[in-house]
């Protein structure tokens, strides 16, 4: 049986030629099981990165994957996305758009049958991939200032109308997060596409025991979430949503053991990039939550197998650090891991998209209990608390923070989680634009890699 | 300690006074105290922030309290940076951007807990519609004022006004306004944007050597005004507060467009200055929608608080000027 390359081959990083060469070895029964919204006639979505380099992903030619199946499978499915919701939308599911919270409204949305929660900002990628500043420009022209987040790519997709078909609806999270994506979601609203406003609470610094109304207000948004999608689907049963949160939960667990099982092992049984991936992941399982699970399952039972053997796909001598706030460059996470670097931490903002939901309460209230975990709700020092445990137990011994100009948590956070870190190395870089990894940002992270070393 | 700072237009300077100490709005954008600041922000933070963080750490010795709200987040994060470098306690409230009044109330209710523990003092009804009488006079002193710049021709110049309400910001309401009455014919125009700070009068200045800000939407000089408080309570202070013309940052930011629509038709203004600081991205962003809504000509001034290109904005502003005549 040819597949049984990837049962005999040894884990490593591998580039798109390897890949396609490797390929070769799946078998048409394999290619013909994996498939999106459970259709084998169309569905299908496993091939070589190459294909999407050839459809515009050109930074894929320059990155490293790593060369397991289910990562192959996770590949297909990530770039597969956007013709997954066109085909949403086509075979007459609803699309809907949630902006803005990271994690928690599209598991209210999920309760609905055929209704597609995606996320638009996470098109911030895109750019990178595509190795192409049209995305961005765009965003300039309609208004936004060059210095700012790259999420800004999510206003000029909605302009073009190509990246993701017209939501059925729009909820958007606004709030005590960053401002940034506040006034990307304001200019999204005045090119015409109506949404929600849902409001996103602070979590006072020092309060732990936060007071009862500040669940109570995101109940009552959550509410309204509810009542919308009634609206909309003339559905109103709201047992849906046990089990939309006990899949958010599966999902958030086996995502939290894999980085576990990465973390933890002796050689890094995963590369950093995928790990990103799979964390991201848990936003709303890339338009396809049960196909998702499938491949993150798969994606477990072969970091596990790794870390039994004793294998895996970095030097056993590679530096384990922690990472602060998502890069929007994939390149990056492989230039940090070519320099000796492993991940065993990482603060991406997404933080209640990680934590477990509650089952045991009415599920608005375990909700609303996870989303005040959320990142960027709350002060710095609560938001990297992992990771200066990590470093007091010696487990973190250099903290890389990724930032973008002009963003406005990176401006007025970095300085401060250097100071809180001054126990070890910290590199704070600015994330250039696509195609703007120079020579002086490859020597910095090396130098960073020795310093540690 | 005679001061109790605060950054937002949402915090009621009523209910800081009560406390005993002088309410001492954080207006700052001094080049010195932002390289200060830059100590511990990044130099992409904006320039306000950096200078009003500066500020406090030279004169920490000043301040019983900090407070200050969600609105800006970069504002809002300063808080973090204050609550690990200084041991003076800071207060932040929870300022929503949505229609939410019951959370600001709310948060009002909280802020009045701590501003009593902070002082030792219970704020009763009776401090409080003694400060309610006291802001109000103050605002009714600068509202007859204001009245003078809008009126047409226009009779102060909003430099000099600017000059006086610092006296409002600074907590000193009890001081002489004397300002001398100046004609301008000159074209009218409505001034909007970021923070007008302390030092950023020279701009004002520069601006009215050509123009008449005749009307303004901006921090530090006469949003305050707004207020009207008609219940001398707490929940008078919240009622008035909350529903004072919304901020840019308030989502959907439709109202804010038709308050300035109808000041800017009111007020007969012939063009708009758009006034930003580096970074804020609260108007950066809403620039383009500011030029195509009002439909009236926009000269965007951008300022790292440096001042350091005044001979070419004069030029600019020179030229706008020339135009709107």
């Amino acid at each position: 049986m040819k597949s049984t390359w990837f049962e005999v081959a040894r884990p490593q990083k591998i580039d798109l030629n390897d890949w396609s060469q490797h390929f070769r070895l799946v078998r048409d029964e394999q290619i013909k099981e994996f498939n999106y919204y459970h259709n084998p006639e169309w569905g299908i979505y496993l091939s070589p990165p190459a294909t999407f380099m050839v459809y515009g992903a050109r930074e894929l030619k320059r990155l490293k994957f790593d060369n397991s199946l289910a990562s192959l499978r996770m590949w297909g499915f990530v770039f597969n996305e956007s013709e997954r919701l066109f085909r949403a939308k086509q075979m007459g599911k609803r699309v809907i758009a949630t902006m803005g919270d990271l994690g928690t409204v599209p598991v209210i949305i999920m309760a609905f049958p055929n209704c597609i929660p995606f996320y638009p900002e996470c098109i911030w990628w895109t750019p990178f991939f595509k190795e192409s500043t049209v995305l961005l420009d765009t965003a300039t022209e309609l208004g936004i200032p060059e210095a700012a987040c790259f999420s800004k790519a999510t206003l000029a997709a909605f302009h073009k109308k190509a990246y993701f078909p017209k939501p059925d609806l729009i909820f958007a999270s606004t709030g005590a997060s960053c401002d940034d994506y506040s006034c990307i979601m304001q200019l999204v609203n005045d090119l015409g596409y109506e949404m929600l406003w849902l409001e996103i609470p602070f979590r006072r610094h020092n309060d732990e025991q936060y007071p009862d109304r500040f669940e109570e207000y995101l109940i009552s948004e959550y509410e309204r979430v509810w009542n919308k999608m009634v609206e909309l689907t003339v559905i109103n049963d709201k047992t849906g949503l046990i089990p939309s949160i006990k899949k958010a939960n599966r999902l958030r667990s086996l995502a939290e053991r894999i980085k576990q099982l990465t973390y933890e092992a002796p050689i890094t049984p995963l590369p950093a990039l995928e790990l990103m991936t799979i964390e991201f992941g848990n936003l709303y399982g890339y338009a396809d939550l049960d196909e998702w699970l499938d491949i993150v399952e798969m994606i477990n039972e072969t970091v596990a197998k790794r870390v039994e053997k004793g294998i895996g796909v970095l030097k056993q001598n590679a530096i384990p650090i922690a990472w602060i706030t998502p890069s929007a460059d994939p390149l990056l996470l492989n230039l940090v891991e070519d320099c000796g670097l492993r991940i065993v931490g990482t603060e991406y903002v997404i933080n209640q998209a990680l934590v477990p939901i509650e089952e045991n309460v009415e599920p608005f209230r375990a909700l609303a209990r996870s989303f005040m975990k959320a990142s960027l709700i709350g002060s710095t020092q609560e938001r990297i608390k992992r990771i200066i445990e990590g470093v007091k137990n010696e487990r973190i011994k250099g903290v890389l923070v990724t930032n973008m100009l002009g963003c406005s948590h990176c401006a007025m956070e970095t300085r401060l989680i250097e100071k809180m870190l001054s126990k070890v190395p910290v590199l704070s870089i600015d994330v250039p634009v696509p195609f703007g990894i120079t020579e002086q940002l490859r020597t910095r992270i090396a130098a960073f890699a020795e310093t540690l070393r | 300690m005679e001061l109790i700072g605060y950054t937002c237009s949402y915090t009621p300077v009523e209910l800081l006074a009560a406390t005993g100490f002088k309410p001492y709005r954080l207006l700052h954008g001094n080049v010195g105290f932002i390289t200060l600041g830059e100590k511990s922000v990044r130099v992409d933070a904006c320039p306000l922030v950096k200078s009003n963080l500066g500020y406090i750490m030279a004169n920490q010795k000043k301040f019983a309290a900090v407070v200050g709200s969600t609105g800006c987040d970069m504002a809002r994060r300063m808080f973090d940076v204050l609550k690990e470098l200084t041991n003076i306690p800071v207060y932040l409230f929870n300022n929503p951007r949505t229609d939410k009044p019951t959370i600001f109330y709310d948060e009002i209710d909280w802020l009045a807990g701590e501003l009593e523990c902070l002082s030792n003092k219970k704020i009763n009804s009776e401090i409080l519609g003694t400060e309610i009488d006291r802001w109000e006079n103050a605002r009714n002193r600068y509202r007859r004022l204001d009245q003078k710049r809008a009126s047409n021709p226009s009779l102060i110049s909003t430099a000099d006004f600017h000059r006086a309400v610092m006296n409002y910001h600074k907590g000193e309401i009890g001081s002489a306004i004397n300002i001398n009455e100046n004609q301008s014919d000159k074209p009218r125009i409505y001034l909007l944007g970021s923070s007008i700070p302390y030092e950023a009068n020279q701009i004002l200045e520069l601006l009215e050597l050509d123009l008449a800000i005749v009307g303004d939407f901006n921090c530090g000089i006469s949003r305050f005004l707004n207020i009207n408080i008609k219940e001398k309570s707490l929940n008078g202070i919240k009622v008035a507060y909350y529903n004072q013309p919304p901020c840019i940052f308030k989502r959907p930011n439709q109202p804010f467009y038709e308050f300035i629509g109808t000041q800017i038709k009111e007020l007969e203004c012939k063009g708009i200055i758009a006034w930003t600081l580096d970074y804020c991205d609260s108007y950066e962003f809403e620039l383009k929608r500011i030029g195509r809504i009002f439909e009236l000509p926009v000269l965007r001034i951008r300022s790292d608080l440096s001042f350091q290109n005044l001979s070419q904005l004069k030029t600019r502003i020179g030229a706008f000027a020339e135009m709107l005549a």
